[in-house]
């Protein structure tokens, strides 16, 4: 059963998880994009204001650590958030293929808006960045991002 | 338990709409923030939020070290032996030749030993951290080696820890010069089409002046960042690209970033180093991890821990 309890929790586990791969091991791309899958889990229970604030915060917390281009991620997951939360209005379901494309969209979106906001300085190959990196690690997050719907019971009916 | 309903409210009331477009015009002007503002914020959040998971990484890079085979560093030991011993000639022979030029003994440069930490996040490929920072004597802008080759420096020093870039870094710059000294450029990173690429490339070399593949550089001590005589990396091939007058080459780096796991920082007084004719004249010093940092008397040497040349 979805309540706010448990999918809160599964955010917030998603969240230190997400830093404990990446910051704590140091996995770096081995490990999946959890922080996007927490966002657009969290965004589909809140108003766009919310969706945009956590996606901020979040992006800011994952620039901590970068001096190329700080406040790209808070940019990019800002968007997201917004974008996750204006779902609500336009897509009803919780298909496996809905959440799948939904989880998928949201990662590629996110790499996108981060490619764009670092600057054409630091910027790599569309092609290479968007069109082969980034569908390989959406699928990636989507495919976590579903196993961890799954698990948690968030209340998805067609995927248990 | 009554069925959870989520925030139902629509997305696009306006207290909602309000603030998601304040946060969106929030995070344009993070974008746009100076340099300094930014480097505020983001050790705000590595030194509080962010600190337990940067204290998880720095424990588990320490039990990975301390956990690498014997074999290996019993071989790095006999290789740092061999080398000692060979440079005994040289030193007597150096000690000779500055007596005989009224030359007083060179104060050795000093170095801090430091465990790398990647935070594995987007956008800090190019930065590293460090688990030594201003306590130790680390400071802004303190030259990073590791084995015989420079791989970056220190971008801003805390007390205990310290954020670094490496060579890979767009706005790394190193003024260079051939092991003998007669040929000087300027070496800057040069993107490949994918990380592992990336590479260096040497600007400014005069269009009189070639140089074959396989010439070693090493820095020049010009721009006063970094210490003459660290290694960078050696000539593979003339880059296509000139500049007027002027050739351009690319270069193979001596130091790989993503094998760097323990590094030295090169320390001292504000700008002391800097000043050294020489790094690679000026006796290394390393301190170990627990060891506080030292002062040494004009003239005295610990001749285990400095390798006079």
């Amino acid at each position: 059963m979805r309540t706010p309890a448990r999918i809160w929790s599964v955010v917030g586990f998603l969240i230190l998880l997400h830093f404990g791969l990446h910051l704590s091991l140091g996995l770096g791309e081995s490990a999946p994009d959890l922080l996007v899958v927490a966002l657009l889990i969290a965004a589909r229970e809140v108003n766009i204001g919310r969706g945009a604030g956590l996606g901020f915060f979040l992006g800011l917390l994952d620039d901590a650590f970068s001096v190329l281009a700080f406040g790209a991620n808070a940019f990019a997951l800002t968007l997201v958030g917004m974008g996750g939360a204006r779902t609500r209005d336009l897509f009803v379901g919780d298909s496996l293929l809905f959440l799948g494309s939904y989880l998928m969209l949201g990662k590629w979106m996110r790499d996108f808006l981060h490619w764009v906001a670092v600057g054409s300085d630091l910027r790599e190959s569309f092609v290479e960045t968007m069109l082969i990196q980034s569908p390989v690690s959406a699928a990636y997050a989507g495919l976590i991002g579903l196993i961890v719907i799954a698990i948690s019971g968030l209340g998805w009916e067609t995927i248990r | 338990m009554p069925i959870y309903k989520s925030d139902t409210n629509g997305s696009r009331g306006f207290p909602g709409a309000f603030i998601a477009v304040g946060v969106f015009v929030l995070s344009v002007i993070t974008l746009f923030l100076p340099d300094a503002s930014q480097d505020e914020v983001a050790s705000l959040l590595r030194g509080s939020l962010l600190r337990p998971f940067v204290l998880a990484q720095e424990g588990l890079v320490r039990r990975s070290i301390h956990a690498e085979d014997t074999e290996v560093l019993q071989r790095r030991l006999d290789s740092l032996e061999v080398v000692i011993a060979n440079s005994n000639t040289l030193a007597e022979e150096n000690t000779t030749l500055r007596s005989l030029l009224l030359l007083s003994n060179r104060i050795p440069a000093q170095y801090v030993a430091a465990s790398v930490m990647r935070p594995g996040t987007p956008g800090s490929e190019s930065m590293f951290m460090l688990d030594v920072g201003t306590e130790r004597g680390v400071t802004d802008d303190s030259p990073v080696i590791m084995g015989q080759g420079l791989l970056g420096r220190v971008l801003e020093a805390q007390a205990t820890s310290a954020t670094a870039m490496d060579w890979t870094h767009p706005q790394f710059r190193a003024s260079a010069m051939t092991v003998d000294g007669t040929v000087y450029g300027m070496v800057r990173a040069a993107p490949g089409r994918f990380r592992e690429a990336d590479r260096l490339l040497l600007n400014g070399v005069p269009f009189h002046q070639e140089l074959g593949p396989g010439v070693t550089l090493v820095t020049s001590g010009l721009g006063g960042l970094y210490p003459r005589g660290i290694r960078i990396g050696v000539v593979i091939e003339e880059s296509g690209s000139q500049e007027g007058w002027q050739r351009s080459y690319w270069l193979r780096p001596f130091v790989s970033p993503g094998e760097a796991t323990h590094v030295n920082v090169l320390v001292g007084e504000e700008g002391e180093f800097r000043d050294a004719n020489s790094w690679s004249e000026g006796g290394p010093q390393v301190q170990g991890p627990g060891a506080a940092p030292q002062e040494l008397a004009p003239g005295t040497s610990d001749t285990e821990a400095t390798t006079p040349r």
